[in-house]
């Protein structure tokens, strides 16, 4: 019924991580909540079916927490409906869901013939068996990373997390989209275990494409959480990148770098977890303290809350990538994975890898300007609004979950090696190499990659040269005695003043108009002219929406094709009986004139000459007139 | 252990000259009389014995974020390839941890621009973001090429693997790879036609307007860092693509060592001259340029094995 093996007690410890700093920080948050008793509820059994989900051992254990993590989940979104927004959210949080889970019922149906008690081991006999082994990759993909919010089925992460209350977006964006992982690599593993190349491919692919959509609609984005939101799918795509190569390699028998990379995988899920918490509880904070999400609005909070800032700097550095945090190990270690690309004999798919690499690479680019934008505006320069003038620091509870989690941040980057054993002794459970050994090969202080000619990392010298140096910088300046005055900014004469800064939609702005064939933004440019005069104006504002592509394409394109489709069945539907009878009659038609195709001889006349009467018979007898 | 340090000391000397030297160089092209060789030092000199304004509107970011801006890019200065054979040097930093540790410094830099609540510093911030989101993806791609010619992934290392089997059969890609290099140099640091460190006229400034408001010994580690940061980059360049003259005794590949930044000095000097400062949104075709010259090179290195 459970099962506590290597790869469970791993995600386990991730979800305690996850929490145990989050329970604090959600008592701290209670008394914004009105609906305390829903909350507290939901919130617990929310954790509980989190864990339930990672050591269930059979399929209905995992489908019964899956489904109560997907319901209380839910419920947590809609903990505060102030608008109809967060209810549409919900809604649409709860379609996806479930979408998903109708494609894991199917595949559990078909991997356990029917017995769902069954263990996950004996499930691989019969996947083995059956004929379409990938149509069973495609019902995890769907299943798993549908709740993960990897392209296309990210749509619903910017509108459910900044709906939910911090604590909760927090633990859905933090841990949640890890439980989802942590599926995904289960049944791959033990179901469905050797893989076509293909399939990693396909990972892969959908990896860099989520990585690159995620940071180009967080750099658009201005409400603080729906950029974190988007800052989630693109972490996630960064771990599916790391699990392609590690089952590319796998299939191509590079069995050391396989490993590694799903190492690299697994500890970019680890410090996913951490940092997006970390700056879940950041945002929350702002947020508690000026009621509004709209980062237009911030500004300055800095001085009034520095714990706050503080770790929300670290966790900005850290999923920057910047080194020697942990998001930059586990990237580095991601890298190194795909230069290990160079052993592959196959010379395209040698090519393809570049691409990868590439759009990992702007990734990291962008991740920087996005959190220098929302750490800038956030937190520096002046008050944007009055709410932002009177912020304070948040209340105790809440530092100290905050503070809690900026230390399993800082664990993650200075015990590295640690967690990497544990990640290494995952993975030899699940019948890989260990390679742990060859990654810290003579001390800890060292991490090498285990490509031929890898690179190496020393986190711990990074740090201590990094402060070692900018410390002996600082006390150098304190010992000069430099006389310091204190003067407003210089404004170019004119007064300096929080609508003289940069805004955050103008500090994406060059990056809005590069992308702009793929934003398709909607200005709103409106000006108050004072008399005829082109530049001079009383009252100007300027406005910028992004519709995301995919929901413009995917969504919006399949809503458009529901619609149509259900006017037809709809005009069908209210015909007179004579219709009906007409239409029985063309479907006789048409079976029998493809039976006899199909089954008996086919000459060309004789099916064009049927096509014709086919067609006739529908025109008159069903369409009829236009009216 | 002595070279080592000697070499880290003498480039960061020198790390100041150069800039005046391309500036001194421009000013001869142009037929304007030039500036003193040591007018970086007197500058920085200058600048330490003022006092320093900081605006009420900062915070302490402002207070701290100077030093961070400089020190990932003294610690960079360790891990640069060596100068002369048999030097001792740190061979296994790999290229990703030095652009992280650049990316660091630039992180901290646009921090900084957004601080002082000026239009200026997050105009600087916000074009600076743009192009180093830009740049990134073009280094990663160039460094993994030269780092596949050179057979190791450190940067040390590769710097000592070139220098000993210079890579004639992978000449192609090695060009290619070089000329990527070098667009990226003057995107770092933000050399015409991509920046021009000389105006401070809004329409083009990216570097300056960051720093608009920074005044005294702040301004002289942030200019101090502008320079270590070019004389990373040369140093790194002349290593890894022009790896010639390692074999010769210490003071003699010293020389040919600042001979070679010299020449790279040059290069830019007379690129400057002879280019305008490209527009904003023309900037990222440059950097197209460098992204597919990094792509060339390794598709040629892959199939042509050239």
């Amino acid at each position: 019924m459970f099962q506590f093996d290597t790869l469970s007690l791993v995600f386990v410890a991730l979800i305690f991580l996850g929490t145990i700093p989050n329970i604090l920080y959600s008592f701290g948050y209670l008394p914004h909540i009105q609906r305390k008793m829903h909350y507290q509820l939901h919130y617990f059994a929310f954790i509980f079916s989190m864990i339930g989900v990672v050591v269930a051992g059979n399929a209905l254990v995992f489908l019964f927490f899956w489904e109560l993590m997907s319901l209380t989940s839910w419920q947590l979104i809609l903990t505060e409906v102030k608008d109809k927004e967060t209810i549409k959210a919900a809604r649409f949080y709860f379609l996806m869901t479930h979408f998903g889970f109708v494609f894991l019922l199917l595949f559990f149906l078909i991997v356990s013939d029917g017995n769902l008690s069954m263990n996950f081991s004996d499930m691989k006999n019969i996947a083995t068996a059956f004929a379409y082994p990938t149509l069973l990759f495609f019902m995890l993909i769907f299943g798993f990373l549908s709740k993960a919010g990897a392209v296309p089925f990210h749509v619903w992460l910017p509108y459910a997390h900044p709906a939910a209350p911090s604590p909760v977006s927090a633990l859905m964006s933090g841990v949640m989209l890890k439980v989802a992982i942590y599926g995904f690599a289960r049944f791959l593993f033990d179901v469905l275990y050797p893989w076509p190349m293909e399939w990693g491919i396909v990972v892969l692919v959908i990896g860099s494409i989520s990585s690159l959509v995620g940071v180009l609609y967080a750099l658009s984005e201005h409400d603080i959480k729906a950029l974190l939101a988007n800052h989630s799918i693109e972490n996630i795509g960064i771990i599916l990148i790391g699990f392609g190569m590690g089952m590319i390699f796998d299939s191509l028998g590079l069995k050391a770098l396989s490993t590694f990379a799903f190492i690299a995988a697994l500890f970019h899920v680890f410090n996913h977890m951490s940092f997006k918490s970390l700056l879940f509880m950041g945002a929350g904070s702002v947020l508690h303290q000026t009621h509004t999400k709209n980062i237009e609005k911030y500004g300055g909070l800095i001085k009034s809350m520095p714990v706050t800032a503080l770790t929300f700097l670290l966790a900005s550095i850290s999923i920057s990538a910047l080194p020697p945090s942990n998001g930059f190990l586990s990237e580095w270690m991601i890298f190194q994975s795909m230069l290990g690309s160079h052993d592959i004999t196959d010379t395209s798919l040698k090519l393809a890898i570049p691409f990868a690499i590439f759009a990992l690479a702007i990734t990291g680019g962008l991740a920087i300007a996005c959190f220098v934008k929302a750490y800038g505006i956030t937190f520096l320069g002046l008050h944007r609004s009055k709410n932002a003038k009177h912020a304070h620091e948040v209340n105790f509870l809440m530092k100290s979950g905050m503070i809690l989690m900026s230390l399993v941040v800082i664990s993650l980057m200075l015990f590295t090696p640690f967690y990497i054993s544990w990640f290494d002794k995952t993975l030899v459970s699940l019948h890989h190499v260990s390679v742990y050994a060859k990654m810290f090969p003579h001390e800890f202080i060292n991490m090498h990659s285990v490509a031929v000619h890898g690179g190496v990392v020393s986190p711990l010298i990074l740090l201590a040269s990094l402060l070692g140096v900018t410390l002996l910088l600082f006390f150098a300046y304190k010992a000069l005695h430099v006389k310091t005055k204190v003067y407003h900014t210089w404004g170019c004469g004119y007064k300096t003043s929080a609508k003289t800064q940069y805004s955050a939609t103008g500090f994406a702005g060059p990056i809005r108009r590069f992308f702009d064939w793929l934003y398709n933004s909607d200005e709103h440019f409106h000006k108050e002219r004072i008399g005829e005069h082109e530049t001079k104006f009383s009252d100007s504002s300027y406005e910028v929406h992004v519709k995301p592509l995919f929901e413009r394409s995917l969504y919006e394109g399949s809503k458009k094709g529901t619609n149509i489709l259900s006017y037809w069945v709809y005009r069908l539907a209210h015909f007179e009986q004579t219709r009906y009878a007409a239409m029985i009659f063309n479907l006789m038609l048409l079976v029998l004139f493809s039976y006899r195709i199909f089954f008996h001889d086919f000459s060309w006349a004789t099916f064009v000459l049927e096509s014709v009467v086919m067609i006739i018979s529908v025109k008159v007898l069903i369409i009829g007139d236009k009216k | 252990m002595i070279l080592y340090v000697t070499t880290i000391i003498l480039l960061l000397l020198l790390a100041p000259i150069l800039l005046s030297f391309i500036k001194s160089l421009k000013m001869l092209l142009l037929f304007k009389r030039p500036s003193s060789l040591l007018q970086g030092y007197r500058n920085f000199s200058k600048l330490m014995q003022k006092e320093t304004i900081v605006s009420e509107e900062t915070s302490s970011i402002t207070t701290y974020a100077p030093f961070l801006v400089l020190s990932p890019l003294l610690v960079t200065m360790f891990f640069l390839p060596p100068v002369v054979h048999g030097a001792f040097y740190v061979s296994f930093v790999d290229a990703f941890t030095i652009t992280g540790l650049i990316s660091l410094s630039t992180f901290f830099l646009m921090l900084l621009g957004l601080d002082s609540a000026s239009a200026f510093g997050g105009m600087g911030s916000s074009r600076e973001a743009f192009i180093s989101a830009l740049v990134e993806p073009a280094m990663v791609l160039t460094v993994f090429s030269v780092s596949m010619m050179a057979g190791d992934l450190g940067i040390g290392q590769a710097g000592v693997n070139l220098a000993e089997h210079f890579p004639k059969e992978h000449m192609a890609s090695f060009l290619f790879a070089g000329i990527s290099f070098f667009i990226l140099l003057i995107a770092e640091n933000g050399r015409i036609p991509v920046d021009n460190p000389e105006t401070h006229l809004e329409l083009t400034m990216i570097h300056e307007a960051m720093i608009l408001d920074l005044s005294g010994v702040y301004l002289a580690i942030i200019e101090a860092a502008a320079s270590v940061k070019f004389v990373i980059f040369a140093s790194l360049f002349v290593s890894l693509f022009i790896p010639f003259g390692l074999e010769y005794s210490a003071p003699v590949a010293i020389l040919i060592f600042i001979a070679k930044l010299f020449g790279v000095a040059i290069a830019v000097a007379v690129l400057e001259v002879n280019t305008a400062k490209l527009r904003l949104f023309k900037v990222p075709n440059l950097l197209g340029i460098s992204i597919v010259f990094a792509f060339l090179s390794l598709i040629t290195f892959y199939v042509l094995g050239a």
